[in-house]
C-alpha cells in the first residue's frame, strides 16, 4: 500500500512497523515447529521492537498445559533455538501476555473458549484486536481446524476491516491434485482468500526475496534473462540428513511431495515469471501463476523428464551410513523416492527451448540450495583453442543457503606474456556486506502476515497449478512401484540416471 | 584538533600513500599471527561513511563518536573516513593521515566482519584540496553518506558543496547543532536527516501503531490542545515529538483551533518524555514514559472506555539511530 494511502499515524514508518494489535493463536503449540521456529520468530520480533504494544501469544492444543509451563516451555524454546540469546526484559513483555488453551482440534467448544479467551483479552485491553491463527499440525487436523474456526465465528472476525482475522497453514497443501482442491474447498468455505497466508518458508529467506531485486532492479540482467542467451537453468534443493526419525512420515511423502513440488517449484517460478505490474502481493502471485501453467507436462519414464532414486548406503562426513531401505521405520520394500530430478520446459515466449533442471534429494554431498543461470557461451572462434583457453559458460548463481548471496563466473586474462584464460568468480554474500544478523524466514513471514502482506506466501491456484504438473508423475510412480527407482550412494550427488537426463543435452548437473 | 587527531586511534602514514596502507594492515595481521581476514570475503564494503567532527568537538566526544561509528561498521561494513579540521591556519600545517582497522569476530566464521576508517587531519585553509584527497580514501561506486557532528557554525558546510552534493543522506543532530541548520540553505533538502527524529522511532512507533487502530476523524474531532513535555536534556526530542504528531494530525483533517505547546516538566525528571492530547469532547489521549528507564504508559480514551497499556520504550541507540537515518 502507497505511504499516503496509510493510516496517518503509520505514514513514515516503515510497513513493518506499524502491526495492528493482534493475538497469534498457534494450533500444535507442543509441537518442534513451535519450539525450533514460531516461539524464536515472536522473541526475535519483540526483541527488534517490531511487535505490536498488544501482542498476545496463545498455544492450543490437545494436551492441557498450564499457562505457566507452557511459558516455561517457550523460554527453553527461545534458549535453545533462537539466533539471539533470551533477552529477560523483552520476553518477560511478551510472556506477560502468553497464554494456553487446551482442547481438541475437533471440539466445537473449544474454540468457543478460545474465542472467550480472545474476547477477554479485548475487555481487558478495552481495544479490537487483529486474530492471526498459525495451523502448525500434521493435515491430517487442518479440517477440523478450519471447519471449527468457522464454526465458531473466528474466522470472520472483523470481516472487510483491516484487522479482519487472518489464517496461517503449513505444508503441505495436499498430497496431490484432488486433496489439495478439497483442502482449498475447505479453506474457502471458511475464510476469503485475502485471508490466508499458506506457507513456504523458503520464501521468507533473504536470497529467494533478493532473486526479484537482482532480475528487476539491475538493467544488466534482465535484457539477457531469455532463451536468446541463457542456455540452461539448474534449481539444487540438496540435504545432508537422511530420513532420521521422520521415516513414517517421509514414508508417506518423498522428494517430490516434500520439496520439488513446493519450496523447488517457488523458486522456479521466481526465476522464470515475467516482471509483474507492481510489487503488490496480487500483482506478483499472478505471473507466478502464469508462468506454473506454462510448463509443459512431463513425460515419465524411460527418455522421460523424471528420475527418481533412493539413497543407498556410503559415507557421509567419513562416516559409514544406512541406505534408506535399511532405516528405521522404512518398508524394506519401500517405493519412495529420497531423490527426484526433473526437465521443465516452459513454453512461453521467453524461455521456449531452455531446459531447467531442478533437483531434490536427501543424503546429498553437501546442504545446499541454489540457482544457476547458465548463459550461452559466446559465438565466433577467438578463444577456440580449448587447450589455451579454458573458457566457462557464465554461470550467474543464486545460493539460498547455507552462506546467502550470489556469484558470478567471469572469463578473466590469466596474467602473463601469453593470452591464456581462466573462469574467475565473483562473490556477494550477505552476511559480509550486509551482517549476518538477519532476521529468519518465519520471522519475516510472521510478521508480514500480522500486517497483510501476502506477497510471500502461496495463493490457493498456485499450490493447485503445481499439482495439476505432478500428480500425473505420482500417479504414474504409483503405479510402477519400485520399477524404475535408481540408486545413489549416500553422500553422493545422486543417481546415474540424473546424470543421463542431462547428457542426452550435453550438459552436466553442478557440484555447488 | 590536532589533539582530537592524535588521540583517536590508528596508525599515523603519509598521506600519499593511504590505499597502500590500508592494504598493508590486513596482510600485516595475518603475518603475526592475528586473525586472517579472508581476503576481501570480511571486508564487503556497503557504503562510504564520513563523520565529519567540527570545531565544537572535544577529544571525548570525539572518541564517543568514534566508538559510535565503529558500532555502525558492525551493522553495515563500510569505509568510513574521519575528518578533522585544524581550525587555526599555520602556512606550516600538513595534512596527515590515520589509519585504523578492526575485526568483530561474531559466532562464526561467516559472521566475521571488518571495517577500515581512514582519519584525515586538514588545516581549514587546505579544505579546497579535501575534495580530491577524500575521492582517494572512499570506494568507488558506493553510496556516500555524511555525518556532520557539532559544528561551530553550520555555514562552514558551504565550504563543502562536494559533499552536501554527492552524498545520498545528510546527517545532523538537532540536539546539538547550531541553530543555523534550520535556516541553512541546503543544496538538497530531501537528503537531510535530523538524528533526534531517527532516535525518537520506538515513540513514534509505539504512537502510531496505537492511534493508526482509531478513525482520523475521530482522532482530531473535538481536539483543543496537544503539548509536548519533557526532561531539559530532552528539549529536542519534545520538539521533534511535536512536530511529527503535529503534521500526523494535519495529516487526518484539518486543526483550526488546535494549539500546541512544547514545555520542560517541572519539576523535571531524568529522561521524561509525554505527549498529551486535551479534547472537549471526553476523548484522551495521553503517552508518558521514561525513556532511561526504558517504559512508558499510553492512556487513551476514544468513546470505548479509557485503555491503559505499559510498554518497553527506549530511544534507539547512537548506531541504530545511524542506521534508521541512513537507510530509512
Amino acid at each position: 500500500m502507497p505511504d499516503a494511502q496509510r493510516h496517518p499515524f503509520l505514514q513514515g514508518l516503515s510497513k513493518h512497523r506499524g502491526a495492528p494489535p493482534t493475538v497469534v493463536v498457534i494450533f500444535g503449540a507442543s509441537g518442534d515447529l513451535t519450539a525450533r521456529k514460531l516461539i524464536p520468530a515472536v522473541f526475535n520480533l519483540g526483541y527488534d521492537n517490531l511487535l505490536p504494544a498488544d501482542f498476545f501469544l496463545v498455544g492450543f492444543g490437545r494436551k492441557p498445559i498450564p499457562d505457566d509451563e507452557f511459558r516455561g516451555i517457550a523460554t527453553g524454546a527461545i534458549k535453545e533455538f533462537s539466533r539471539r540469546e533470551l533477552n529477560a526484559d523483552v520476553w518477560n513483555r511478551i510472556a506477560a501476555n502468553t497464554s494456553y488453551v487446551a482442547g481438541g482440534y475437533d471440539e466445537r467448544d473449544a474454540f468457543d473458549r478460545l474465542a472467550k479467551h480472545i474476547s477477554a483479552i479485548e475487555t481487558k485491553i478495552g481495544r479490537e484486536v487483529q486474530t492471526l491463527f498459525y495451523i502448525s499440525t500434521p493435515p491430517s487436523v487442518f479440517a477440523p481446524i478450519l471447519l471449527n474456526l468457522g464454526a465458531s465465528g473466528l474466522a470472520s472476525r472483523y470481516l472487510g476491516r483491516r484487522h479482519h482475522a487472518k489464517v496461517i497453514i503449513e505444508k503441505p497443501f495436499g498430497r496431490d491434485l484432488i486433496s489439495a482442491r478439497a483442502l482449498n474447498t475447505t479453506i474457502r468455505s471458511v475464510f476469503e482468500e485475502q485471508q490466508v497466508y499458506r506457507i513456504d518458508h523458503y520464501l521468507g529467506k533473504e536470497t529467494v526475496q533478493d532473486l526479484l531485486v537482482q532480475r528487476f532492479a539491475n538493467a544488466i540482467f534482465e535484457p539477457l534473462w531469455n532463451r536468446n542467451f541463457v542456455d540452461s537453468v539448474q534449481i539444487t534443493v540438496a540435504e545432508e540428513v537422511g530420513v532420521g526419525t521422520r521415516g513414517g512420515y517421509y514414508e508417506q511423502s518423498g522428494a517430490l511431495r516434500d520439496m520439488i513440488q513446493n519450496h523447488t517449484m517457488q523458486l522456479v517460478a521466481l526465476t522464470a515469471m515475467e516482471p509483474p505490474v507492481s510489487l503488490d502481493a496480487e500483482a506478483v502471485r499472478d505471473e507466478k501463476v502464469k508462468v506454473l501453467k506454462s510448463i509443459q507436462p512431463l513425460r515419465v519414464g524411460s527418455g522421460g523428464d523424471v528420475v527418481r532414486a533412493q539413497y543407498a548406503a556410503g559415507m557421509m562426513g567419513g562416516k559409514l551410513v544406512k541406505g534408506y531401505l535399511e532405516e528405521e521405520g522404512i518398508n524394506p520394500q519401500s517405493a519412495t523416492e529420497t531423490y527426484a530430478a526433473m526437465r521443465l520446459w516452459i513454453n512461453n515466449w521467453r524461455w521456449q527451448g531452455v531446459p531447467f533442471y531442478i533437483r531434490s534429494g536427501k543424503r546429498q554431498a553437501r546442504r545446499v540450495s541454489e540457482i544457476a543461470i547458465q548463459f550461452k557461451r559466446p559465438p565466433g572462434t577467438l578463444f577456440a583453442e580449448s587447450d589455451r583457453f579454458n573458457l566457462a559458460a557464465n554461470t550467474l548463481a543464486f545460493q539460498i543457503q547455507p552462506d546467502e548471496g550470489l556469484s558470478l563466473v567471469l572469463n578473466g586474462k590469466v596474467p602473463g606474456l601469453e593470452t591464456r584464460m581462466q573462469p574467475v568468480k565473483m562473490n556477494f554474500r550477505y552476511s559480509t556486506t550486509f551482517g549476518s544478523n538477519t532476521p529468519e524466514a518465519y520471522e519475516r513471514l510472521v510478521l508480514d502476515a500480522m500486517i497483510g502482506d501476502g506477497t510471500l506466501f502461496i495463493r490457493g491456484d498456485e499450490a493447485e497449478t503445481s499439482w495439476a504438473l505432478y500428480t500425473p508423475v505420482l500417479e504414474a510412480w504409483a503405479a510402477a512401484g519400485r520399477e524404475g527407482m535408481g540408486s545413489y550412494a549416500s553422500g553422493s550427488w545422486g543417481p546415474v540416471g540424473a546424470d543421463e537426463l542431462l547428457a542426452t543435452s550435453k550438459h552436466t548437473w553442478r557440484q555447488p | 584538533m590536532a589533539a582530537i587527531f592524535n588521540a583517536l586511534p590508528g596508525i599515523e602514514v603519509p598521506v600519499d600513500s593511504i590505499n597502500k596502507y590500508l592494504a598493508q594492515m590486513w596482510v600485516d595481521t595475518a603475518a603475526k599471527g592475528g586473525p586472517a581476514p579472508a581476503a576481501d570475503d570480511v571486508k564487503a564494503t556497503q557504503v562510504n561513511f564520513v563523520l565529519h567532527l567540527g570545531f565544537n568537538t572535544t577529544v571525548d566526544d570525539a572518541l564517543e563518536q568514534f566508538q559510535t561509528a565503529v558500532l555502525f561498521s558492525r551493522r553495515a561494513p563500510c569505509r568510513v573516513v574521519v575528518l578533522c579540521p585544524l581550525p587555526i591556519d599555520d602556512p606550516g600545517t600538513e595534512m596527515r593521515a590515520k589509519i585504523y582497522g578492526e575485526c568483530h569476530l561474531g559466532k562464526s566464521k561467516g559472521d566475521t566482519r571488518c571495517c577500515e576508517f581512514v582519519l584525515l587531519s586538514y588545516p581549514f585553509g587546505a579544505r579546497q584540496y579535501l575534495e580530491s584527497e577524500l575521492s582517494v580514501c572512499l570506494i568507488t561506486d558506493l553510496p556516500l553518506y555524511y555525518w556532520v557532528h557539532r559544528f561551530a557554525s553550520i555555514h562552514r558546510l558551504t565550504e563543502y558543496q562536494y559533499l552536501l552534493r554527492r552524498s545520498e543522506r545528510i546527517l545532523i543532530d538537532s540536539s546539538i547543532a547550531d541553530l543555523g541548520i534550520f535556516t541553512f540553505a541546503w543544496p538538497r533538502p530531501e537528503a537531510v536527516r535530523d538524528l533526534v527524529y531517527a532516535r525518537l522511532l520506538p515513540v513514534r512507533q509505539s504512537i502510531g501503531q496505537l492511534l493508526s487502530g482509531y478513525e482520523p476523524a475521530a482522532l482530531i474531532g473535538g481536539l483543543r490542545m496537544v503539548t509536548a513535555t519533557h526532561d531539559e536534556k530532552l528539549t529536542a526530542e519534545g520538539r521533534v515529538l511535536l512536530a511529527w504528531t503535529r503534521e500526523r494530525l494535519l495529516g487526518c483533517g484539518a486543526l483550526p483551533e488546535v494549539g500546541f505547546d512544547c514545555r520542560p516538566a517541572s519539576p523535571t525528571e531524568g529522561g521524561l518524555l509525554r505527549l498529551a492530547f486535551e479534547y472537549a469532547n471526553g476523548h484522551c489521549f495521553q503517552w508518558y514514559g521514561n525513556v532511561e528507564r526504558k517504559n512508558a504508559c499510553i492512556e487513551a480514551d476514544y468513546g470505548a472506555g479509557r485503555s491503559t497499556m505499559h510498554i518497553a520504550v527506549s530511544l534507539l541507540t547512537p548506531d541504530a539511530a545511524l542506521s534508521d537515518a541512513m537507510f530509512f
